[in-house]
């Protein structure tokens, strides 16, 4: 048996935790540099808040309606996260963290432990909320792609608790009838549309379709999801977690950018957090591209970019700001108000077989990156780093509603009265 | 979790420690004073009204939400919207302090109550401690 426990509306209801101020009111939380909504809690669901709206758009109505709004506290999100997930991590002996707020619970051999998936399920939830105040859906299901349409059902179809069990066939009937398509894992909007057209609406159609055919049709990928709807395993924790094909960082700045180096800072700070997401898996990097823009909103737009192959593949920090400062000359423009840069990594590979070159010798210096890597590790993320990052971050992200970060400070400590 | 420290060695050593082999991880305050470490966060008490059982103004209190309240004990509470620190009355539904200046509240209907934890230690803090004096008012 697996189970799929998310939290519902994470980064709202964790802005909750610490402020008891806004326990019971609306509360929504926006994306970097304040730019759209990206969480609301269930109250501001109810009185119709947006997701993904432009803030600015909106801004009058979550006004009126006395809506707490706050910029995205990713240092507070990813403590709170973490204690959360070693709390539900106590539930089986199989604990997978998918993303910072769904994580997936496999369970072995526990059939002669729990006979009623149902209870344990809420057992897991009165923890999980009296521990650590997140309030959390948990499904259960026979494989993953169930048991995230059992958590799916838990959260959205009426009749369900924040808990619901597939461990039967008239159960997992039940659940995938009132399913639409592109509800069920894997299934992508515009693939729905396609099976559409061949009369497959509800996520049973789909579980009730040939697999082989299906494969031919689309994909291996739907054959897979498939079976795995008709209680057949096909993918496993490893598979779930791909490395990621192409790493990017990009961003709006919180003020603009006039001055050339401030741009070189700037996109030498986004290569270090490239640098950093591929060498965590292990990846190579081949090709990168760079771009900077203006505000589309602007009078006269401007954007450019420009892509470097390196001659090798590689995962030294330096010899990638390199490149940017190589790309800086034709992305610069003087009297342009950059708004936008980033920096992407769009191919790359595996470290573990590299192809070596008889000619091309890696530049890469292992030792001192093996060295930057644990020194950050330990000490936190841009201890060490490039003087061409610069120092001052002005440019750095806008978050003017930002709460306090509660656990990871001292002198953001939450106050109680006595 | 506890870490077993692995210090660097460059290789060139004289005689070992005659004690390497009878070291022991230091004393850390969390594993004294947190039991439960996911479920247990630190506030910083505001106020004069815990004083007469050691609770004073700009005091670091660790509150375990695990722990389930029982009567009289220490708790912190979201009471109508703010964190509370009171003496927990079951009996009488109320929130008690500790100093003949404040009286014991009532918990009403119409009140916003929710328990968050229980305190079972508060950090007496003598100095001034630059780190904590910047989160009072």
């Amino acid at each position: 048996m697996y189970a799929l426990a998310d939290i519902t509306g994470a980064y709202a209801a964790m802005e909750k935790v610490f402020d008891a101020s806004i326990r019971f009111r609306s509360v929504c939380v926006l994306s970097n540099n304040d730019g759209c909504v990206v969480a609301i809690c269930p109250m501001a669901k109810k009185i119709g808040v947006p997701k993904f709206e432009p803030y600015f758009k909106i801004k009058y109505f979550l006004q009126k309606h006395d809506v707490v709004v706050r910029s995205s506290n990713y240092e507070l999100y990813q403590s709170i996260s973490d204690k959360m997930m070693r709390v539900i991590a106590r539930f089986a002996d199989n604990h997978y963290v998918y993303s910072i707020d769904e994580s997936f619970l496999h369970f072995d051999n526990y059939k002669r432990i729990i006979d009623d998936w149902h209870q344990y399920g809420h057992v897991i939830r009165r923890t999980v909320w009296k521990e650590t105040r997140m309030p959390i859906g948990v499904g259960f299901g026979p494989t993953l792609t169930l048991a995230k349409a059992a958590n799916h059902a838990a959260k959205k179809l009426d009749g369900f608790d924040g808990v619901a069990v597939i461990d039967s066939e008239p159960a997992r009937k039940a659940i995938l009838s009132r399913m639409a398509c592109d509800d069920v894992w894997g299934i992508g909007s515009r693939l729905a549309k396609r099976l559409s057209l061949l009369g497959v609406n509800s996520a049973l159609d789909l579980a009730n379709q040939p697999p082989k055919q299906m494969r031919k049709h689309f994909s291996v990928n739907v054959e897979r999801t498939i079976n795995e709807l008709n209680s057949i395993r096909c993918l496993e924790w490893d598979e779930v977690k791909q490395a990621k094909k192409e790493i990017f960082s990009t961003r709006s700045v919180g003020k603009r950018i006039t001055q050339k180096y401030d741009l070189r800072f700037a996109l030498t700070s986004h290569v270090a957090i490239v640098v950093r997401k591929s060498r965590r898996q292990g990846s190579l990097i081949k090709r990168i591209s760079a771009f900077a823009a203006s505000s589309p909103h602007d009078d006269s737009f401007f954007t450019r970019s420009q892509v470097y192959e390196f001659p090798v593949a590689t995962s030294d920090i330096s010899v990638v700001a390199a490149a940017v400062l190589v790309m800086l000359d034709e992305l610069y423009q003087s009297g342009i108000n950059y708004y936008r840069c980033g920096v992407g990594a769009i191919q790359l590979e595996s470290g573990e077989h590299i192809q070596s070159d008889l000619f091309l010798k890696s530049p890469d210096n292992m030792k001192l990156m093996d060295c930057y890597d644990s020194i950050n590790k330990r000490f936190g993320n841009g201890s060490l780093q490039l003087a061409s990052e610069g120092f001052e971050k002005k440019w750095s992200m806008r978050r003017e509603l930002l709460s306090p970060r509660y656990t990871t400070a001292w002198h953001h400590l939450p106050k109680i009265y006595c | 979790m506890n870490v077993v420290p692995v210090y660097i060695s460059a290789g060139i050593s004289g005689f070992e420690s005659p004690a390497a082999e009878y070291k022991e991880l230091g004393l850390s305050l969390d594993d004294l004073l947190i039991e439960h470490p996911d479920a247990t966060f630190v506030g910083i008490a505001q106020g004069d009204s815990m004083e007469k059982i050691g609770i004073f103004s700009g005091d670091a209190l660790i509150v375990d939400r695990s722990l389930k309240a029982k009567h009289l004990d220490v708790i912190v509470a979201n009471y109508n919207g703010t964190f509370v620190c009171k003496i927990l009355d079951l009996k009488n539904r109320s929130l008690l302090s500790a100093s003949p200046k404040h009286n014991p509240v009532n918990i009403s209907e119409t009140d916003i109550f929710q328990i968050e934890g229980v305190v079972p230690y508060s950090i007496r803090v003598l100095q001034t401690n630059m780190r904590l004096i910047s989160c009072m008012p």
